[in-house]
Order: structure tokens, then C-alpha cells, then sequence
């Protein structure tokens, strides 16, 4: 009998159960799609590391690395003196030009690794002298290849001797050491990577603790790979907003169940008057709302799916997307939709049984959190994660001031002027808290990520521009080999036509252990001034960008060493998109002079008056040459700037849009457990024109609550990104502008969800569980 | 103000379907009430009293038959307005007091009952909202919401704001059904003596036989459509 009078009030109500299965597809595909986002890009980054190297997780580089120091480190892991260590391997890993090719030669050993997912070539033959290689360069070389492996392009695997023999090396000189270091709750990190991609990367990197001896340097692999560093770094960033998502995806779950269950209440009340016991309705309440949840994830399975392929088509366009639904994500949704049904249901219902506990151990709760976020932004060893977590806990603490704030706004609401049924409108949105504290606390945390995340891209934007306007002082730029550039630079047609010609070599190098990129140019006045040094930079001067200060520890005015010279640190400056540490140097100074010809010519930079003419005068003289006018670098790095944000954009979309649903449920089941009280203004002759504007006040009244906790929350999230979160993960520095634009727009959009919320009245005149009289 | 009014009810029909069932609740009633008088409506549970009442503020539709309402000279055909015509009519000249649910939760006592007010633009009656309040015995209260106060004070508010606009014709649907003696006879007197004072008709649906008796007219609903009109 009451499984059937529940499914005789679902089809009753069809709106409704429709807007409940709406709502939670949408959260789950909100879900699942950030999930095949970040997991997609985290299967890129992971491409950019040759997967023979994998599993090393630290590296070890000292000056001369010969095979003697390996056999002397084994020798001591042997007797045990290096207890975490769990294995050790030698490398040689170096550029070398093979069939005109520049190829990064990798030398491994080959008797204790072989390569891992090859795939057998034609011939199916095994050559210890063969090599393994990328697919790019399948067909290139004249060397006997036993496989194809997963590696970026022009990587080239080979045993250590055959790589010593291609880089024409001694047999003693290795590259570095890898090592695989064991580490606490490795199981359980994999397992949360797995469920949430990008989440490793944000967790501090804590030295391991070897006593390996003097004049080793161990790298972890983020100093080993920037560009992978960088890449998971910004795959955090939107991991980060993905938990965002995921919040409001829960809590607009939560909102339905606690919804679906204040409909069935004075239903239960009665049946339990009746004599059925709790525990039956219970679970008949769990039973409808578990059946809902299941399809709405399955539903949101494959929305999120599609969403997904269609952000990641839009973040590389030209690139075929095919995304995979695996275990985890099945799980991530069903689990999402499940659990926070059932578990925020049954705790629901205990409460709507017992009443609202009076406890203090949420505010506790929330002040040790709050305490232990102000920590995590002070100190920069909690890295990423820190600077999350800070956000989170405010993020709970603002969710948990909804409640609390409605009540006092219900107190103050008698003073509240103007017409009755502004006021009428305005008090229905303030008066009750049960209802719609969870909806509110979604909606304002949602507008609240906006504006942070509008404040800081508006900021970013200002600097990045500002970064430009600096650096842009050339009028055009050529890029390329750098034989063509060396011939560019002395081509009569661009000198008579350049009023001056820069041009810039650089090298990849290691200083402290870390590899950094070096620029040598001539730095006169007016170049140094690019990068807001305001002299000529001295021959034992250097500069540094703020990644590599940050990297290397040095502030301007210390020495640091280099190549063996010793330099004075005479500034820094902002790269913003760089994706490795950058120095510096004169042309004259020592380290050019030692490097000699190993730096290679990277770009030539022209002043002209006649910009587009030497633009074309040098795309005549070297078709291989990219030559671009300061006017079209600006538009490419600012179209690249927005494009790097408009998955940000969309995923906040996603979260407003989920929590203005939220809202709307909410509203709609707040009306039609009080029709009684629309009835009576009914009653007394209040038309349906004055009925939508009470719904426009309380629409208002609903955003005006959401901005009033929103604002303060976005402006600390703003101040988050800009200086917590960009210096931990990019090593940069954003000044945080507060914009009005990065204020305006999220409110109005925030406002606008909450005004449709409470104005849309589909499904308004469905029967509620119980007529009023 | 005297109103020079007269409610009319003529040959009216009323049915709901449910399903393929038609089940009829109102058929061919008539009566009339002039100015300052009262009629009593009783019958058992489903007899119709609320679906009458509901007509009579032309909150339901009638499917045969018309109520008209004379107002100064003017005669207003439930028939023959759109449902925005009689709720316009019905704000301005139709008092309503239900059993349940009377007052507006969100708005305090004084602004309930300066509601009927505010949606006329009557700002002339403001005060006088205070005066009523203050006669029914609720000046301490003015600033409370409705959450605050007893069952019996939140009909005296009812009452108040069904009356301060004077209009001819006040509706009661068991105005007294959930109230103890005591503050039943306070309510059915506040009603008669308010409508009697201000020449208000009233139309009030009762079971309790002693209010009913207070009327001046009674009119009895069957469990079955067909009703008995007697003098009280």
C-alpha cells in the first residue's frame, strides 16, 4: 500500500519528480564531466614523461656524474644504509642531432628495465643495439627499432651504451640517477588521484630523507620537468574548481532529497499517527529517492560525457576528442548521486523525526578548520593543496553562516518598508532557513567562486598586459632554426630596413639542481628595461624571472652560482606562461663566453619604421622563419590568455547553473507545502500580476542573501588566487585589482538565477502531498 | 458609510469532476440577504457550505445560474466578469474569514490587517486598522507576527481585516471551528455585532447550531444537493 501511494504521488507530481531527476543529472554531469576533463589533460601531462622514467619519482645530478658514483650509491642501498630507497637506476639523458634531427637521446639499463607498452615492429626482430622510439620518429632513422613507445616526439630509448655510442660519450659519464622512493599512503593517493585527477599535484613535495653524501643534488620530478610541473599545476587550478563543482553538484543532491522530503512529510506523519513505524517509512522515503538518483545518474553519465568532449574540443580546437567513461568515473557518479542522496536523506529524515539538534560541534568544528585554512595560507610549505584547503574551509564556514543569517534577516524583516507584498515577497525568501539554507549556500558559494576567480583573471590580465606592453617594445619578431636566424640577422635587406636588431640565444641549464632556461643577449639600457631593470646590466649581473627566483631561493641583490661564475641577482621579472625558470645574462659576461657554442640562436627582434614591410622583406628571405608583428603577438598571447580561461568560465557556468536549479527546487517545494498561504492573498483579491511581483521581491530577497554572503567570500577567494594559489603553483605574482566588472557581472548573473528561481512557476499548481484546506 | 446593497443568488449549479465522475455539490440554490443582514449556512461535512462560500467570493465558477451583488445602484453578475474582474471586485467588496490559515505569516497584525487597505489604496483606513485592533482588544500586538499569537486572537485579526474596509458582503467559513467556547462566542460575536453595526451582509458556515441561531436567516445544505431555507 505505501510503495503505492508513493508512486501515486510521484505521478501526480510530475513536474516536480521531473525537476528532481533534472537537477541531479545535472549535477552528476557536472561531475563527470570535470572529471573526463581533468583526467584527460592529466593522460597529456603524463605523455610529456618518457614512460621508461615513469616510476622515478626523484633524481639525483652532480657535477661529472660517473658510473663509479652510481655503483658507490648501490653499493651503500646494498648494505641498507638507504632504507626508503626502493630502487635506482642510471641515465643518460641528452640532445643529440641524428639525421638532422635534434633527438633527446635517453640511455637506460636496459638488463633491468625494458621499455614498458611497446609495440612489436614489422620484422618482430630484438636488437640489444636497436633503440625504441616515439612515433615521430618511426620512419626517420636508419637505427634498427624494436619498438614504438609512449614518449614525447623525437625521444629516442635506447640501451646506456648504444647511447653513449649515438652521443659519442665516454662509457663512465651518466646524466643523472633515477630513483623510486617509497612513500607513505601510496595506495590511498593513487586511489585519490584516480578519483580525483590533478589532486597529486597539489600536495606539498616533501624532501625525502637520504643520506646520500656531499655534492649531490636531488631533483623531484617537477624540478626534473617543468613543463609537466607547470601543466599539472594549472590541471590542479581546475581540478580545484572541479571540487567546486562537485560541492554545489552535492549539495543541489542534498537539496533534492531534503526537498523530496519535506513533499512526503505530512504524509509520513500521518501514515507513522496510523501506527507504521519510522524505520519503514524511512526507507520507503530512501527507496524513492535511491530510485530517482539512479537514473539521474545514469543520465548524467552520459550528459556529462557529451559536455566534457564539447569543453575539450572548444580547449583544442582541430583536435579529435574521444574521452572514455572509466570505472572510476562511473563510480565518482553513481557514488556522487547515491550516497549523498541516501546518507544526506536518512540524516534529513532523522532530523525532520527528532528536530534540529542543538549542538555546538558544527561551530567548533568550523573554527578549528578555519584556524587550521589560516595556517595553510601563512605557510607556503602546505603548496597547492594549502591554499585549496583554505579555500574549502571558507567556503564551509560561509555555507554554515546561511542558516544563522536567514534568522537574524527574519528577525530584522519587520522593519522592511515599502508595499505589503514586496514585503510579503521579501520575508518568504528570509523566513525559512530549513528550506532553503542549503540552496543559498550553493547559490552564494558559486557566485562567490566567479567573482574570485573574475578578480583574479581580471587582475592577471591587467599584469599579463602590463608584462606586454613591456616586452613588446620590438616591432617584429622572427622565430626559427637558428642557422636561419644567424643568416636573418646579417641579410642586407633587414638591416637596412631595421633601425635596430636584437637577437637572443639560449640554452637549457642547471643551477642548483634545477633546470632552467638561459637567455643571453645584449643587455643595454633600453633591454633591460623590458624587463623593468632600469640600467645597463652588468657582465657578473643576472636576471631572473620570479619562477626561477622562487625556484632557486635567491632574492635580488644575493649571488648565485652559475656555470662556476658567481652572480649578482640585479632583479627580477614576470613571465607569466613561462614554462621553466629563466636567467638572464649580457652577452659579455662569463657564462656567455663559457657556453660558447652552446647557445643556440632562438629568436631576432627588430625595431623598423616600417614594421610590415621588413615583416615581408624577411618572410621573403627564409620561408622557414615565423615572423610576427608585435600588433599580432599581442592578439595571439591575449586570444591564448582567454582561451586558457574558458574552461574556468564554462565549469563556473555549470556550478551557477546547478545552484540556480537547487534554488528553484527549493522555492517550488516551499510553495507548495504553504499553497495556503497564496490562497488566502488569492482570497483577498490579490491578481496574478502582483503574485509575480511577490515572486520578483523574493527573487530578490533569495539573491540579495546569496550576495550578501557571496561578496565578502569572492573578494577572500580573489585575494587567494592571486596571492596564495598563482605564486605556489606558477611561481608568479598577480596584484590583486578589486574590478568592478569582476564584481557586477557574477552578482548579476547570481541575482538573475535566484530572480527565475523564484519567479518560475512550471509545476507550481501541482498538488502538493497534502491539500490545505 | 451605509451600503445600499443586496445579495442575490439565483438558481446556481455547481459540480466537480472526478475522473469520469461527475459529482454535483450545489444545484439550484436561490436565496437572497439585504443590506445588514445575516444568513447561516449549516449542513453535514461535503453538503457544499465551503464550495457556496467559495462562489459567493467568485473564487470557483458556477456552471448554471448567477449571483448577483447591488451595490449603490450598481449591480456586479458573477456570471458575467472573467475570474481578473471578480478577484478585482473581490478585493474591494468581499471580506473573507476562513477557519484555517486566516493571516498573511509574513506580515505582522497591524500590516494583515491594513492589507485589504494597502491593495485598495485606501490610505485613509490605515488608522482606522489601528482603532479596530485596539477594539478587539489587540493594541498590545500590533507589532507581533501572526506565529506569536493565540488561535482565538489570530481570528480577532481575521475578523478586523475582513471588516476595515466596510464592504457589503463578509464571508465566514467556520470562523469558530477551531476555537474552545469561550473564544467562539467572542469570534460569532465580533462578527454579527461588527456587520450589523457596519450594514454589512454575512454569509456564515457553521456546524455549531448556536452561532447558526445568531443569524438572521438559516439555510440548511443536504448531504445531497438540495437545501431548506428558514427564517432563524
Amino acid at each position: 500500500m505505501i510503495p503505492l501511494a508513493l508512486l501515486r504521488f510521484l505521478r501526480r507530481t510530475p513536474w516536480s519528480t521531473a525537476m528532481a531527476l533534472v537537477g541531479m543529472a545535472l549535477g552528476v554531469a557536472s561531475i563527470v564531466s570535470v572529471h573526463l576533463v581533468s583526467a584527460s589533460i592529466s593522460s597529456r601531462l603524463d605523455g610529456l614523461v618518457p614512460s621508461s622514467l615513469a616510476d622515478f619519482s626523484y633524481y639525483l645530478h652532480r657535477e661529472n656524474l660517473h658510473t663509479h658514483d652510481y655503483f658507490e650509491l648501490r653499493r651503500r642501498w646494498r648494505s641498507g644504509a638507504l632504507p626508503t630507497l626502493e630502487r635506482l637506476s642510471p641515465v643518460v639523458d641528452e640532445t643529440a642531432q641524428i639525421a638532422d634531427l635534434s633527438v633527446r637521446v635517453l640511455g637506460i639499463d636496459l638488463l633491468s628495465q625494458l621499455p614498458s607498452g611497446d609495440i612489436p615492429t614489422a620484422s618482430g626482430a630484438f636488437a640489444f643495439n636497436g633503440v625504441w622510439v616515439d612515433k615521430s620518429l618511426k620512419d626517420t632513422l636508419s637505427l634498427p627499432i624494436n619498438g614504438i613507445i609512449e614518449a614525447p616526439e623525437g625521444t629516442l630509448l635506447s640501451d646506456i651504451s648504444v647511447a653513449h655510442d649515438l652521443l659519442d660519450w665516454p662509457d663512465h659519464q651518466l646524466s643523472y640517477i633515477g630513483l623510486v622512493i617509497g612513500q607513505a599512503f601510496a595506495h590511498s593517493l593513487e586511489v585519490a588521484e584516480n578519483l580525483l585527477p590533478g589532486f597529486g599535484a597539489g600536495l606539498p613535495i616533501a624532501k625525502p630523507n637520504l643520506d646520500i653524501g656531499p655534492g649531490w643534488q636531488l631533483v623531484n620530478t617537477a624540478e626534473q620537468y617543468p613543463a609537466r610541473a607547470f601543466g599539472k599545476s594549472v590541471l590542479f587550478n581546475i581540478a580545484a574548481l572541479g571540487m567546486l563543482a562537485l560541492l554545489v553538484a552535492w549539495l543541489l543532491i542534498y537539496q533534492v532529497a531534503v526537498s523530496w522530503l519535506r513533499r512526503l512529510w505530512p504524509v509520513f506523519d500521518r501514515l507513522h499517527g496510523l501506527g507504521v513505524e519510522w524505520p519503514h517509512l524511512r526507507n520507503y522515503f530512501l527507496g524513492s529517492i535511491g530510485v530517482i538518483a539512479s537514473i539521474a545518474a545514469g543520465l548524467g553519465l552520459i550528459l556529462g560525457w557529451w559536455l566534457a568532449t564539447k569543453l575539450l574540443t572548444m580547449s583544442v580546437p582541430g583536435n579529435a576528442v574521444a574521452l572514455d567513461l572509466s570505472g572510476w568515473v562511473v563510480i565518482k557518479a553513481f557514488g556522487s548521486a547515491l550516497a549523498v542522496c541516501l546518507v544526506g536523506g536518512a540524516w534529513a529524515f532523522r532530523r525532520s523525526q527528532r528536530g534540529q539538534p542543538q549542538t555546538l560541534a558544527p561551530l567548533l568544528a568550523t573554527l578549528v578548520l578555519l584556524v587550521c585554512g589560516l595556517i595553510c595560507v601563512i605557510q607556503p610549505e602546505t603548496g597547492l593543496a594549502g591554499g585549496f584547503f583554505a579555500i574549502a574551509v571558507l567556503s564551509l564556514a560561509a555555507g554554515q553562516t546561511i542558516g544563522p543569517l536567514l534568522l537574524r534577516l527574519k528577525r530584522w524583516s519587520s522593519n522592511i518598508g515599502g508595499s505589503y507584498l514586496m514585503r510579503v515577497g521579501v520575508r518568504e525568501a528570509l523566513w525559512h532557513p530549513a528550506e532553503l539554507s542549503v540552496a543559498l549556500a550553493g547559490l552564494s558559494l558559486s557566485i562567490a567562486t566567479a567573482i574570485g576567480v573574475g578578480l583574479m583573471v581580471d587582475s592577471f590580465r591587467l599584469d599579463f598586459s602590463q608584462m606586454l606592453d613591456h616586452r613588446l617594445k620590438y616591432d617584429v619578431i622572427a622565430e626559427g632554426n637558428p642557422a636561419s636566424l644567424e643568416a636573418v640577422i646579417k641579410a642586407p635587406g633587414s638591416v637596412a630596413q631595421a633601425s635596430r636588431i636584437q637577437h637572443y640565444r639560449s640554452a637549457d641549464i642547471r643551477v642548483d639542481g634545477a633546470l632552467v632556461e638561459l637567455n643571453v643577449t645584449h643587455m643595454d639600457a633600453f633591454e633591460s628595461s623590458r624587463y623593468a631593470h632600469d640600467k645597463r646590466l652588468g657582465d657578473s649581473e643576472v636576471l631572473l624571472s620570479e619562477q626561477a627566483a622562487r625556484t632557486l631561493g635567491v632574492l635580488p641583490q644575493e649571488t648565485l652560482r652559475i656555470l662556476g661564475e658567481t652572480m649578482t641577482v640585479a632583479g627580477t621579472f614576470s613571465a607569466f606562461g613561462d614554462l621553466k625558470p629563466r636567467l638572464i645574462v649580457d652577452d659579455q659576461s662569463a657564462i656567455a663566453e663559457a657556453m660558447g657554442a652552446e647557445l643556440k640562436m632562438a629568436s631576432v627582434a627588430f625595431e623598423s619604421n616600417s614594421p610590415k614591410a621588413l615583416a615581408r622583406a624577411l618572410k621573403a628571405s627564409s620561408s622557414t622563419l615565423e615572423i610576427r608583428l608585435q600588433s599580432d603577438i599581442r592578439r595571439i598571447a591575449l586570444n591564448v590568455f582567454d582561451q586558457t580561461f574558458a574552461i574556468t568560465t564554462v565549469l563556473i557556468t555549470i556550478a551557477l547553473l546547478v545552484a540556480a536549479i537547487s534554488v528553484y527546487i527549493a522555492v517550488t517545494t516551499l510553495r507548495l507545502n504553504r499553497q495556503t498561504g497564496r490562497q488566502l492573498l488569492n482570497t483577498l483579491g490579490v491578481n496574478r500580476v502582483e503574485q509575480h511581483l511577490m515572486n520578483l521581491a523574493m527573487g530578490i530577497g533569495l539573491g540579495a542573501v546569496a550576495m550578501i554572503v557571496a561578496l565578502p567570500l569572492g573578494v577572500m577567494f580573489g585575494w587567494i588566487l592571486c596571492n596564495v594559489i598563482n605564486p605556489r603553483a606558477f611561481g608568479w605574482t598577480i596584484e590583486l585589482q578589486v574590478s568592478a566588472s569582476a564584481l557586477l557581472w557574477p552578482c548579476a548573473w547570481g541575482m538573475l538565477a535566484a530572480i527565475l528561481a523564484g519567479m518560475l512557476q512550471v509545476g507550481d499548481a501541482e498538488e502538493g502531498a497534502f491539500g490545505g484546506r | 458609510m451605509t451600503h445600499h446593497s443586496a445579495l442575490t443568488v439565483h438558481q446556481i449549479s455547481k459540480h466537480y469532476q472526478d475522473g469520469n465522475r461527475q459529482i454535483e455539490v450545489i444545484r439550484d440554490l436561490s436565496f437572497n440577504v439585504a443590506a445588514g443582514k445575516s444568513i447561516s449556512v449549516t449542513g453535514p461535512s461535503g453538503s457544499g457550505k465551503s464550495t457556496l462560500l467559495n462562489a459567493l467570493a467568485g473564487l470557483v465558477e458556477l456552471d448554471d445560474g448567477d449571483i448577483t451583488l447591488e451595490i449603490q445602484d450598481k449591480i456586479f453578475s458573477y456570471r458575467a466578469a472573467n475570474e481578473r474582474a471578480r478577484t478585482a471586485f473581490r478585493r474591494q467588496h468581499i471580506g473573507y474569514v476562513y477557519q484555517f490559515f486566516n493571516l498573511v505569516p509574513t506580515l505582522t497584525v497591524l500590516e494583515n490587517v491594513r492589507l485589504p487597505a494597502r491593495l485598495n489604496r485606501r490610505p485613509d483606513l490605515e488608522a482606522f486598522a489601528s482603532t479596530l485592533l485596539s477594539d478587539f482588544g489587540l493594541s498590545d500586538r500590533l507589532h507581533d507576527f501572526p506565529e506569536k499569537l493565540s488561535g482565538g486572537e489570530q481570528q480577532r485579526v481575521a475578523v478586523a481585516r475582513a471588516v476595515l474596509l466596510r464592504p457589503p458582503l463578509l464571508l465566514a467559513d467556520e470562523p469558530t471551528g477551531n476555537l474552545d467556547s469561550e473564544n467562539s462566542a467572542q469570534i460569532a460575536d465580533l462578527l454579527f455585532s461588527s456587520c450589523r453595526d457596519q450594514n454589512i451582509m454575512l454569509v456564515l458556515a457553521t456546524h455549531s447550531h448556536e452561532i447558526a441561531a445568531m443569524a438572521d436567516t438559516r439555510l440548511h445544505l443536504d448531504a445531497r444537493p438540495s437545501a431548506s431555507l428558514a427564517p432563524a
